[in-house]
């Protein structure tokens, strides 16, 4: 956790009911989210899926009247909670609520917007809209700052939200929920692969880093050289590792075609697992090492005088104490495995990243869309599941 | 010092001289992809593309570097530790997005070109500096700025001599970072229709041309491996 | 106990540890003393085998230590230090458990043990028992250290500069209480310090260290004589040798077999006579009485005899 001199300070004062330091983005990023979709519109609707979106007014409908109110109100509860410290999860929880008005007040507009119009005809949110979403988001974030910076509990609630709505079939009448139930078979697949792609890689990393680390601890030669390579997969531009390994790969399956059939070859999921991987080597590496290094040289000579082994001074003292740090790191590898899997579909990788190239080639939003929300949502997800095992463990000690 | 500055200039001339030669090595393409029927790229000429890559991803890194310091600056300040839960948001939200899916959220808004991409890499060159600009005002020791202010500097001076003097090696770091990752992002831009040393590697996966691929690759890792080797040389104490 | 024979330690070609040979008797309390960088870490981390020597051999109840198995070595022996190197994740009780536990002793005896040595450092085992190490002061910390290296009773203890990290205050009631474990447990300790005051309060044995090499060893009073050698005249400091040899003398021993007049300052025949001149001086007297105790029949101290000591 970081430690927050001036908000503790803040608590330990007797005027403690001032308002938080939290209190005054989020008062701005709620004001925001709120005035948003009123400047800079609601929805867009296109006559078909060819033709580009004209903005659109918000039918003010008995349904969408209701949603409108409540994500104002969500908004508004979200400005007051924040102004007292003890509130500010629910806040955060606040956001969760108004983000899901927000999506109900589009999904039920966008319904009647298409009342009457030909089955061709697509609504989907405007500018304005997904600018709230994001000044929500920040808003929740902003809530969390200061307890570790992951708002778990605004993910979690807006997560089920969504669901919720999509299961009732509130938001049928936006484009990309359309598309996503036509391709929905795709959209699995595609997040399998992803899932495959950004785990294959991340195993490949640390079977490599893990041993590599311990190994490098007590030698500095080893440590050194560890670090320059893993320092220049960094510096290489991810699209260019892509390209760099399609050469070698190719030559490879073309000389053992055996290879094949466990699919290696210059395109496929094979060159991008290890290009990944070869990006996951620097932060697990390097909190590895750091992790290890926690525990400092009295406490290392105290525990060997003692006589603890080596095997003990690891596993009793070395990896206790920067589990912390560890797992960061594997946090770190873990985010950045899920964003650069979507780029393997460059490369014919697959991956969520095979909809978003496709919906770049047909500049069409709602497939860019269902490749970039998926990717994001597992980030998102991977990077709070790891930061609550990392508070839990911290807590535990 | 001298000797390892030579050693880049050589590095940077071996790489040029490589741009030159690669329209004029037809027999060197035609040896290593032997079923690929045009290897050679000509559709626009390296020095071109090199061009480009540069003022992009270097044009964006001083906007970015502007605004992240100016963010940090602000963010230090008494009144601006407001701010900071906000920083952290941006931080957080944006670890989880890749920079590929700014690009293509930015390319039905901003249509086909440099502009997506110049979008994603201000936004995400501007982080590091951020971060790095914050970390080193912070950790300027409070004995310091009590003595400079003891002295009767002002605010703004106490800025400009101790507090960014201190701070620079962090802030510098924060650069380059910011420089690495845009010259890294600009390459992804191809997709979104950049001109930039990956547009080889974009049009050659797109027609099935190995050799485009490997060329592209092999020039946009060679001038981002020398950037860092020239950033890290020229910030080195 | 411990036998350094021709023990030699090189960095490079550099010999931080010279040709040392020494003894250690069981049972008492051998300092190494010495200023910084002079090799007495190096030393004493040879025992148990933390250094290896590049020369010569020592031996541990008259086995060589280079043919032990390094860990079974070390939980034989007893090892504190200035850092304390407390486990911070684990509490007070576990931290003392730590060598008994490797022993694999069963948990009521373990739990047992570690209230005893709780008691013996001066700890109230119900308060400290299940505070973390980050809970506890200084002083505290160091205690628990010392605890946790007598866990397993070892008859041998490494103490390198324990006590150095805290306030003087502290530092003698440590040194008070280390005496009075020793005279209790009749442990044998090397005990690493740099600081001359501390050397005469604990030391049965001195040995002297400078540049790698033995200086100077024997009983303090011997170390001490007139005419000692230079490294010891420069540690002890010129114009204060004096004073700390004094230190070194019982004062019984020059008391005149004569009855006391009444209301001379009193002095216990078991005080060195730097605290009878120290008496002196603040009763503005130059006569003490050193009352009967067992083997001293009693008498009169006066300052002539003091002077002419010194
Ligand atoms: N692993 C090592 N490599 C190289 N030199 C070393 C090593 N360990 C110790 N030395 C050197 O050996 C010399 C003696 O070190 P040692 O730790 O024994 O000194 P010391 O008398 O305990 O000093 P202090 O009172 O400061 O603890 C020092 O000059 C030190 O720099
Ligand atoms: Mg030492």
């Amino acid at each position: 956790m970081a430690p927050r001199p001036a908000a503790l300070s803040a608590r330990a004062t007797p005027e403690a009911a001032a308002p938080p330091r939290e209190a005054t983005a989020v008062a701005l990023l709620a004001a925001g989210a709120a005035l948003c979709p009123f400047l800079l519109g609601w929805l867009s609707v296109a006559p078909n899926r060819l033709l580009s979106p004209r903005p659109a007014e918000l039918p003010m409908t008995p349904a969408v009247g209701p949603a409108l109110g409540l994500f104002l109100l969500g908004c508004l509860a979200m400005l007051l909670l924040a102004r007292r410290e003890r509130l500010l999860p629910w806040a955060e929880a606040a956001a969760a609520l108004a983000l899901a008005a927000l999506l109900a007040t589009a999904g039920l507009g966008a319904r009647a917007a298409l009342e009457g119009a030909s089955p061709l005809a697509r609504a989907m949110p405007a500018a304005g809209t997904w600018l709230s979403m994001l000044l929500l988001a920040l808003a929740a974030g902003s809530c969390a700052a200061g307890r570790g910076g992951t708002p778990a509990r605004f993910l979690l609630l807006s997560a089920l939200g969504a669901a919720a709505l999509l299961a009732a079939g509130l938001l049928d009448g936006l484009s990309v929920v359309r598309e996503a139930a036509a391709r929905g078979g795709e959209i699995r697949a595609a997040l399998g692969q992803h899932l495959a792609l950004a785990g294959g890689a991340l195993a490949l990393a640390l079977s490599l880093a893990v041993p590599l680390g311990l190994l490098a601890l007590a030698r500095p030669r080893l440590e050194a050289a560890l670090m320059a390579v893993a320092n220049g997969f960094q510096v290489i531009p991810s699209i260019a590792l892509f390209g760099l390994l399609m050469g070698p790969l190719a030559a490879l399956a073309a000389a053992f075609p055996a290879l094949r059939g466990w699919g290696v070859g210059g395109i496929g999921p094979a060159p991008a697992t290890l290009a990944i991987a070869a990006y996951l080597l620097l932060p697990l590496a390097s909190a590895l090492l750091a992790g290890l290094r926690v525990a400092g040289p009295g406490l290392l000579d105290a525990a060997r005088g003692q006589g603890l082994t080596s095997r003990q001074v690891l596993l009793r003292l070395r990896i206790p104490l920067g589990r912390g740090v560890i797992l960061g790191g594997l946090r770190v590898a873990a985010v950045q495995a899920v964003g650069l899997a979507t780029l393997a579909a460059l490369i014919g990788g697959g991956g969520l990243g095979a909809l978003v190239f496709q919906g770049i080639g047909q500049l069409a939003t709602d497939l860019i869309l269902l490749g970039v929300l998926p990717v994001v949502a597992l980030s998102l997800l991977v990077d709070a599941l790891l930061a609550a095992l990392q508070s839990a463990l911290e807590v535990g000690r | 010092m001298r000797r390892r500055w030579a050693w880049l200039l050589a590095q940077a001339a071996a790489f040029l001289l490589a741009l030159w030669a690669a329209p004029r090595a037809e027999g060197l393409w035609r040896w290593l992809f032997p079923g690929i029927a045009r290897p050679v790229w000509e559709s626009q000429s390296w020095f071109v593309l090199l061009g480009e890559h540069l003022m992009l991803s270097l044009g964006a890194a001083a906007i970015a570097g502007t605004i992240g310091l100016a963010a940090a600056i602000l963010a230090t300040r008494p009144g601006g530790q407001r701010l900071r839960p906000l920083l952290d948001a941006v931080f957080s939200l944006a670890q989880a997005i890749p920079p590929v899916a700014v690009i293509a959220l930015a390319l039905p808004l901003l249509g086909f070109g440099a502009a997506p991409t110049l979008l994603a890499l201000v936004l995400y060159a501007s982080l590091p500096v951020m971060r790095g600009a914050v970390a080193g005002l912070d950790a300027v020791p409070p004995a310091v700025l009590d003595a400079a202010r003891g002295t009767g500097m002002g605010r703004a001076g106490i800025l400009a001599r101790v507090e960014l003097p201190l701070a620079m090696p962090v802030i510098q770091a924060g650069l380059r970072v910011a420089v690495v990752l845009s010259i890294a992002t600009t390459a992804v831009g191809a997709v979104a229709g950049a001109q930039c040393l990956g547009t080889p590697i974009v049009t050659g996966l797109a027609n099935g041309n190995m050799a485009w691929v490997a060329q592209g690759a092999v020039f946009t890792a060679w001038l981002a491996l020398l950037a860092d080797r020239a950033l890290r040389l020229a910030l080195a104490r | 106990m411990i036998r350094f024979e021709g023990v030699s330690r090189r960095y490079g070609d550099r010999a931080v540890v010279d040709r040392v040979t020494l003894e250690v008797p069981g049972g008492s309390i051998c300092v190494l003393l010495g200023e910084s960088g002079s090799g007495k870490s190096t030393l004493m981390r040879m025992v148990n085998r933390l250094v290896e020597p590049s020369a010569g051999r020592v031996l541990v109840d008259g086995r060589d230590v280079a043919q032990a198995e390094p860990e079974a070595l070390r939980r034989g022996i007893g090892y504190v230090i200035q850092s304390v190197g407390l486990f911070p994740h684990w509490r007070v009780a576990e931290n003392i458990a730590t060598v008994p536990r490797l022993l694999g002793w069963e948990a009521a005896r373990i739990a047992e043990r570690v209230d005893a040595l709780l008691a013996l450092v001066g700890l109230d085992p119900a308060r400290f028992r299940d505070r973390f190490p980050h809970e506890l002061s200084g002083g505290q910390a160091q205690r628990v250290g010392l605890a946790r290296a007598l866990a397993a009773d070892p008859p041998l203890l490494l103490m390198d500069e324990p006590f150095s990290a805290l306030d003087p205050g502290t530092r003698r009631d440590l040194q008070v209480e280390l005496r009075r474990i020793h005279a209790r447990t009749g442990k044998t300790i090397l005990f690493v310090t740099h600081d001359v005051e501390e050397a005469l309060v604990l030391a049965d044995e001195l040995a002297v260290l400078e540049d790698g090499r033995l200086a100077a060893r024997g009983r303090p009073a011997q170390v001490l004589e007139t005419g000692a050698d230079r490294t010891v005249r420069r540690l002890f400091g010129e114009e204060s040798l004096a004073f700390h040899r004094l230190g070194t003398l019982p004062a019984a021993r020059l008391a005149r077999p004569e009855d006391a007049e009444d209301g001379l300052p009193v002095l216990p025949a078991t005080a060195s006579l730097k605290q009878a001149l120290m008496l002196m001086l603040e009763q503005g007297t130059d006569r003490l009485a050193v009352p009967a105790e067992a083997g001293f029949p009693g008498g009169t101290l006066h300052w002539a005899d003091l002077v002419r000591a010194a």
